[in-house]
């Protein structure tokens, strides 16, 4: 018997959908405790044959540290690059998905990575509804404003400051030509993004007088909207009606092409 | 690699000598399921963290933090 369920299993694999699997498990009730064991051997190869609902919305939260080419110390919470790029291409591909939902909530990290993923949600043809909770900084900023349309919670901040380098700099001008086209890059990208203009973000990037550590804003809620950085105050309801409108309207242009 | 973050970065880079002998391992369950696990043994861990972008998953009890999970370790 176990040795059936095994291959039974392995068969289950080769389905290419969840729905095909589930009638499976309610059709031939197994006894309980080989169910149980069936349900607790989760091998790295293998699926549980828990019957899930199929969500049409793919969820990317970005939290902590976005890691790029080094990979952080411990203390550090990151979302790392090679686990978001392809997600994200298996969203664009997989005709379940209807819509994805970008959680942020990060203290910014490395600018390449940060861009590209920004670049990555930017493109992509399906909705992209973007939430800033708790706190979008830095190389947040690009992602959170990377979506279709964009909500910050009302006590979630956003620091606007530049680009910073330390270390040791061989060839002053050259480094500084340098920094200012990485900080041109991401202020491109946000200007292109959201309805903030260059002028503006630039302003309130090099303020100063408002940040202990550093020049630049920190800007709260309403004052992300009010700047034009971000589309809407909301929290999670607000974005799920925003992304399943966006997707109805979707479902409907389609049709029409159809 | 240019760091652009609000942390100060004596803070994000503290302890870089240890990056090599995190214990947390990475395993991948299929349907694009990935998790951080505690070892516990060869082929049983602890969940510290799951990371899928199908937000069901996360209804699920067996993946949830603190959970412990067996998995066979896979030769290459």
């Amino acid at each position: 018997m176990p040795v059936d369920q095994d291959s039974n299993q392995r068969k289950k694999l080769t389905g290419d959908s969840n729905q095909e699997q589930q009638p499976a498990v309610t059709e031939e009730p197994m006894p309980d405790d080989a169910k149980k064991r069936v349900l607790d051997t989760i091998t790295q190869l293998g699926q549980t044959n828990v019957p899930q609902l199929e969500s049409n919305i793919y969820c990317l939260s970005i939290i902590g540290q976005v890691e790029g080419h080094i990979q952080l110390p411990p203390q550090n919470k990151t979302t790392k690059y090679e686990h978001l790029i392809p997600q994200l291409v298996a969203a664009e591909q997989n005709s379940k998905i209807e819509g994805v939902l970008v959680l942020l909530n990060t203290v910014g990290g490395d600018v390449e990575a940060g861009l590209a993923i920004a670049e990555m949600v930017a493109s992509l043809t399906k909705p992209v509804v973007t939430l800033v909770l708790g706190g979008g900084h830095s190389i947040g900023v690009p992602i959170a404003v990377s979506g279709d349309y964009s909500f910050i919670a009302e006590t979630a901040t956003m620091t606007i400051h530049p680009i910073r380098l330390t270390g040791l700099v061989i060839g002053v001008p050259q480094t500084f030509e340098y920094l200012d086209k990485m900080q041109d890059r991401v202020v491109h990208f946000i200007a292109r993004h959201s309805k903030i203009t260059e002028e503006q973000f630039k302003d309130l990037m090099l303020r100063t007088g408002e940040l202990t550590r550093d020049i630049g804003t920190n800007v709260i809620g309403a004052d992300a909207v009010k700047y034009g950085l971000i589309d809407e105050v909301g929290g999670l309801g607000k974005a799920l009606k925003k992304l399943n409108e966006l997707i109805e309207k979707a479902r409907n242009e389609e049709r029409i092409v159809q | 690699m240019i760091m652009y973050t609000t942390m100060p970065l004596e803070l994000v880079f503290e302890n870089m000598d240890q990056t090599e002998k995190q214990s947390i391992r990475e395993i991948s369950m299929g349907a694009g399921v990935t998790m951080l696990v505690e070892p516990i043994s060869s082929s049983e861990g602890k969940i510290v963290r799951l990371i899928s972008p199908n937000p069901q998953d996360y209804l699920n009890p067996r993946y949830a933090p603190g959970q412990t999970i067996s998995f066979q370790p896979e030769f290459n």
